[in-house]
């Protein structure tokens, strides 16, 4: 059996509405960031896939760019949460209902 | 090997910017000068950065009408161009920017020695935002937008001491995250799909071959326009726009969500119309859909909100939706005007907002308007023209605006959408309508107020911009469209 790229990219749509699915059904900051996270590898999975597929360098550079956004955002995502941990010792998105109308 | 041609005058705006947020912490660090010298600073390389706008505008107007070659507007191996759309886009977002510093200076002046970051990062995100609106590349439209989110996620936390605030830079930052996301996982099946990531590129392929089976990129187009949608929050992505804009201090939102607009339209005009024009009876019923549902929803939420906060949350979503008309409409010159008039308004209004109930506050009931026409009669009449501009009354900027979007819509064969459109407005009219009528019909109550000048100046440019081009539209509606996309 060969394992073609359609079966990589069925893997990371899976991987992707994982991640998806998880960031709406759970609560805990960190997870729901956690899940983010898993969206943007199923991207990377998709591209190294369809790079290799079409015999195209482009996608696999591709993916050095989403990791260094991935990277970014983990540094301020954590600082938020952090700072938001600290003033209300949870992390759970439930407990931030302060603004609404 | 081949040396790549580098020119430079395409990101010369952006480099301008970046380096400018560079001098700004690095000034603070060395001097730890007054606010106006961090202001002077930043304040240089906006000038330097609009200089070069208009070196670029020249060029391509010159590239347009023959004399120069319209290869000179591709930059960076096709990754930056410089046509007429991106260098408007960024024109308006530069002076956004400018002005939207100006609205928070109370703001940033209040922050103390932190002042600098606040100032580096609106940069930052002009800069990220600027690369969105002129980048052929869909992972360099990717890469602005990222640029420019997280630089406001961190703007909406940027005041510690109140408890909203950094709520709403959660909500923003987690939904702003999945946003990015799913644009992206949309640009990798378009490229699955494709095998391009070049706007242009795809262009062609799309008029040289007939998709038999477009699945993947059918899918592709869809995420994208969902992500983007939530950048413009339009409904029904529109979820975050209200906690965010109530609970972010109040000097940053109007800038945080009019350059969101101006880049998230600008980069939705730029891959629909140009890039996915060829498949339009795809997309178009689905963006159509959006539209009426934003529109609908936008001005009907907006209606029964208690805090002028949410309340212009919401009209911004109904904004959304009305310039989404003129993306159905396939026109950009009217999304681009639509745009530029509306954020100068949104920016104005923050203005008002930081002014009456505090830069750094969140809460901004409605009550505190009452009879601010007696307590600040200058405050008012000037928020009284915005809000009339947003709801397009005639004889000011929005309803120039509105009657080009909802005519271009027209003439492309959507009338429902224009009707529906026109009903959304008297809606909406109704909401602008409240706030006014509470301004000026009820009895003063509370402290006159004090204002601070650059809330003064920066309302006097918005109200005067909302009437000149609301009387002599001219001016701007010939720039916005000779604005051409390549």
């Amino acid at each position: 059996m060969i394992v073609g790229a359609e079966w990589y990219m069925t893997v990371a749509a899976a991987l992707f509405l994982i991640g998806a699915f998880g960031l709406l059904l759970r609560r805990n900051a960190l997870i729901m960031f956690m899940c983010i996270e898993l969206m943007l590898n199923a991207v990377n999975l998709t591209l190294i896939a369809a790079g290799r597929a079409l015999n195209d360098l482009g996608g696999q550079v591709a993916v050095f760019f989403i990791l260094v956004v991935a990277a970014a955002e983990v540094v301020v995502g954590l600082a938020i949460i952090v700072a938001i941990f600290r003033r209300r010792t949870t992390a759970s998105v439930d407990e931030l209902s302060e603004l609404r109308g | 090997m081949i040396t790549p041609e580098i020119s430079w005058l395409a990101i010369l705006p952006e480099l301008g910017l970046a380096l400018g947020a560079a001098a700004v912490l690095l000034v603070e660090v060395q001097w730890k000068p007054r606010a106006q010298v961090l202001g002077m600073v930043v304040a240089g390389a906006l000038t330097i950065a609009l200089a070069f706008t208009v070196v670029q505008w020249i060029r391509a107007q010159d590239a347009v009408a023959g004399a120069g070659q319209l290869g000179d507007l591709v930059a960076f191996s096709r990754m930056i161009l410089m046509d007429g759309f991106a260098v408007f886009g960024r024109f308006a977002l530069l002076v956004t920017t400018a002005i939207g510093i100006t609205a928070g200076w109370r703001l940033i002046e209040g922050l103390g020695r932190r002042r600098a970051e606040a100032l580096a990062l609106i940069l930052l995100a002009s800069a990220g935002f600027s690369i969105m609106v002129s980048a052929n590349n869909l992972v360099m439209v990717f890469l602005g937008l990222e640029v420019g989110s997280i630089a406001l996620y961190v703007l909406a936390g940027m005041t510690r001491s109140s408890s909203t605030s950094d709520e709403a830079a959660l909500k923003y930052f987690l939904l702003g995250s999945f946003a990015s996301a799913i644009f992206i996982y949309g640009v990798a099946l378009i490229y699955a799909g494709t095998g391009q990531f070049e706007i242009l590129a795809i262009r062609s392929f799309f008029s040289a071959f007939i998709v038999t089976s477009p699945g993947v990129i059918l899918i592709g187009i869809a995420l994208m326009i969902v992500g983007l949608g939530f950048k413009v929050s339009a409904a029904p992505f529109h979820a975050w726009a209200p906690d965010v804009y109530q609970g972010a201090p109040a000097g940053f939102v109007g800038y945080m969500a009019a350059v969101a607009k101006i880049a998230g339209f600008a980069a939705i005009a730029r891959i629909l119309i140009t890039g996915l024009g060829d498949l339009e009876v795809n997309w178009l019923p689905v963006v159509a859909g959006i539209s009426a549902l934003s529109m609908v929803g936008g001005s009907l939420l907006a209606l029964v909100q208690a805090d002028i906060r949410r309340m212009l949350a919401y009209s911004s979503v109904a904004t959304a939706g009305f310039v989404m008309t003129g993306v159905v409409g396939g026109a950009t010159s009217g999304v681009l005007f639509y745009v530029a008039v509306y954020a100068l308004q949104l920016v104005g209004s923050f203005a008002v907002v930081a002014a009456v109930s505090g830069p750094a506050n969140s809460a901004s009931s409605m009550d505190e308007y009452q009879g601010l026409a007696t307590r600040s009669p200058g405050l008012a009449a000037g928020f009284t023209i915005l809000l009339l501009g947003m709801a397009g009354l005639p004889l000011t900027s929005g309803f120039v605006a509105k009657f080009g979007v909802f005519s271009d819509a027209w003439s492309a064969g959507y009338q429902w959408l224009v009707i529906v459109a026109v009903l959304a407005s008297v809606l909406a009219f109704a909401v602008y309508l409240r706030v006014v009528v509470n301004m000026y019909m009820s009895d003063a109550e509370g402290p006159t107020l004090e204002v601070p000048d650059t809330a003064r100046w920066v309302l006097m440019i918005a109200a005067a911009a909302t009437i000149i081009w609301g009387i002599l539209p001219g001016s701007l509606l010939d720039l916005a469209s000779s604005a051409f996309p390549l």
